[in-house]
């Protein structure tokens, strides 16, 4: 019903904490393989004419094959440093999105076809506080009770009963009266 | 996974033991509190698919108190599959037979349309009165608080408060009780 | 019956008319033998087994001195060419190249294998991986740490996310974890060769100190007995009591039975654990006091 259901699960993280100490490129090799003369690999011709040789100077750890290979359709393939391998094809793809597409190949860590992120972030300490225990918020006094207490067996926080209201009127009268005698 | 690591999941995970007093208390109510206790929502750890809930042991469960007619009105069906197998007990007729079934119903009815129903009520244990086997005893490590105040009977208060009491209008002087 | 053959006709034509109407545009489907013909091909291939590893050395899209400099310049590095070559280049494959050679009466190429420079590498590693630890840990933890980040598994690891597993020259392939290791030392050594030992100690911080990010370094170094460690470390600070207490507990009877112990020396808390049982309770206890007293620890100058 939905492609979540078939996609694999996986965590966001990077490879052998690539960041932590510096930043290295996941990306190691592409191919481009393409058509010499089949329309379908026009724009690819192009990028290779005009596009390729600015991407492969900006990144110079990115080793770039070319294979013209007649009579197929052009193909993306990348090869990450974790031994991942992309294979794209970008047929009838203008030169402009071959650009698009490769620049993703090469800031990605690594392929996440086939898979989805269940959360954006990760962390190896959710809980700074530490994670709760049963004992965090349990009061030690409990411990040298046995049970049935008699403090636990009455509910808290009811509302006031009428009990409890005579009561409070006899200690208010009660101490008019003392204040009246204090008084005099 | 470290020690440290093992032994704080165990902690996370520990299963606490209960205590109810059922006396003087209504069990459909109850039920409520103790559901909960039993299936883990009290817990901030909860999730349904890990089973976290706690054990509740409940005491005299014969000491429940049904709500107006329910003792006379309240029916129980039960149906044996067989032809003629239906029977409709009434309340006081089924508590009489088995003190703890009504506490027991109640809190499994409380938990209709939750599959885990009958794995939870596993973790539920209930007395008709108040003797506990002594390693259960020993288990328990917190009592739930009752919902209803339970009253105390007025030859259980000390002699001096009841004389101390206010009264409002009391006997004339020269009247004698019959 | 005359009268009827006409209104047949009629009622055909009107028919076929309107269900030629009917009918949108010629529709291409997937043809029939087309399922049968993958499976057959899946069938097939799945029997022959899986296609057998290539080392990419074999493809015919590649460029080792393109490979090589891509290397340097993914790291961020600037290596010595000829060094970083010879860092790649294992004793057992360069004897073989030269064995070959002789046989065949062919000049001997002159092949620099990476033997020393492993050595060297294994020294700046250990060196930076202790310098680090002793300014934080003591001795115990250094060590552990030590052992567990110079493992061939550990080295391996780092080495293949650089891109050593295409670029080494060996005999046997696929290439094995030690190999890697040990071309990772080669690769550190080649480095501080090339440019300094600073760099060199940095690209190890950078690539295997790093791996230590999250990892608690109490996973790692697992006192055998905390709680005679525990003692050992209080007696040289001058306190000899401590008291464990048993502070919380559930569910006594059970298997699932859960004991909180705390350490306690002159009423103040040492350290807290939990456990299966008291003994394993008190143990995970001692751990959690040594790992705060080592929380505030300051390396002797």
């Amino acid at each position: 019903m939905s492609n979540k259901l078939f996609l694999l699960p996986a965590l966001v993280s990077a490879p052998s904490q690539n960041g932590v100490g510096r930043y290295v490129g996941q990306l190691q090799r592409v191919v481009l393989k393409f058509c010499k003369n089949n329309g379908s690999s026009r724009g690819m011709r192009d990028f290779i004419e005009s596009g390729l040789v600015n991407f492969a100077k900006e990144n110079p750890g990115v080793v770039v094959y070319l294979k013209p290979r007649r009579h197929r359709s052009p193909i993306i393939k990348a090869e990450y440093l974790n031994g991942d391998t992309q294979w794209m094809s970008v047929r009838n793809f203008p030169q402009e999105e071959i650009l698009k597409w490769l620049t993703l190949l090469n800031t990605q860590a690594q392929c996440h076809n086939g898979q989805r992120l269940r959360r954006l972030w990760f962390t190896e300490h959710p809980s700074i506080q530490g994670p709760w225990t049963p004992y965090t918020f349990r009061d030690p006094s409990l411990n040298l009770v046995s049970f049935p207490i008699e403090e636990l067996a009455q509910p808290k926080d009811l509302p006031k009963s009428s009990e409890e209201e005579l009561l409070e009127l006899f200690k208010k009268q009660k101490l008019q009266e003392v204040e009246s005698k204090r008084a005099e | 996974m470290s020690a440290l690591k093992r032994v704080q999941q165990w902690a996370t995970f520990a299963r606490i033991w209960h205590l109810y007093d059922a006396a003087w208390q209504n069990p459909f109510d109850s039920a409520q509190v103790i559901k909960k206790h039993l299936m883990g929502l009290h817990k901030p750890i909860y999730h349904t698919m890990s089973q976290c809930g706690d054990v509740v042991v409940v005491i005299n469960s014969a000491d429940i108190a049904l709500p107006g007619d329910e003792w006379k009105k309240r029916v129980y069906f039960h149906h044996t599959g067989y032809p003629g197998g239906a029977s409709w007990t009434l309340a006081w007729e089924l508590h009489e037979k088995d003190p703890t079934m009504v506490l027991k119903k109640a809190v499994y009815n409380s938990m209709d349309g939750n599959i885990q129903r009958r794995y939870t009520m596993q973790r539920l244990l209930i007395f008709p009165d108040s003797n506990v086997p002594k390693d259960i005893l020993e288990n328990i490590s917190n009592q739930l608080r009752p919902l209803r105040k339970v009253p105390k009977r007025l030859d259980h208060y000390p002699e001096k408060e009841v004389k101390e009491f206010p009264k409002i209008i009391d006997y004339p002087k020269d009247y004698i009780v019959k | 019956m005359s009268l009827c053959r006409p209104t047949f006709s009629l009622l055909r034509k009107c028919i076929g008319q309107n269900l030629y109407n009917l009918r949108l545009s010629d529709s291409r489907s997937i043809k029939r033998w087309v399922s049968p013909t993958l499976r057959e091909l899946k069938r097939r291939r799945d029997r022959i087994g899986p296609e057998p590893e290539r080392p990419r050395s074999s493809f015919l899209e590649w460029n080792y001195e393109a490979e090589v400099y891509a290397f340097g310049k993914r790291l961020g590095e600037e290596f010595d060419k000829n060094l970083l070559k010879r860092a790649l280049i294992q004793r057992e494959y360069a004897n073989k190249q030269e064995f070959a050679a002789r046989e065949k009466g062919l000049p001997t190429p002159e092949m620099l294998h990476n033997y020393e420079l492993i050595q060297e590498g294994s020294k700046i590693i250990s060196k930076v991986i202790i310098d680090e630890y002793e300014k934080l840990y003591p001795q115990d933890i250094v060590k552990a740490v030590h052992e567990y980040l110079t493992t061939e598994d550990m080295l391996s690891h780092v080495g293949k996310h650089i891109g050593l597993k295409d670029l080494v020259l060996t005999n046997e392939f696929p290439v094995v974890n030690e190999t890697l290791s040990n071309t990772f030392k080669a690769v550190v050594a080649a480095l501080k060769q090339s440019q300094n030992l600073e760099r060199a100690e940095l690209f190890v911080k950078d690539f295997l100190l790093s791996q230590m990010n999250g990892k608690d370094v109490y996973e790692i170094w697992d006192p055998k007995n905390p709680y005679e460690y525990l003692m050992k470390l209080l007696n040289d600070k001058g306190i000899s009591e401590v008291e464990p207490r048993l502070c919380n507990q559930s569910a006594v009877n059970t298997i699932l039975a859960n004991y909180q112990i705390g350490l306690y020396s002159n009423k103040k808390l040492l350290g807290i654990g939990w456990g299966e049982n008291v003994e394993v309770a008190k143990e995970t206890a001692a751990i959690d006091a040594i790992q705060r007293l080592f929380r505030n620890y300051v390396p002797k100058q």
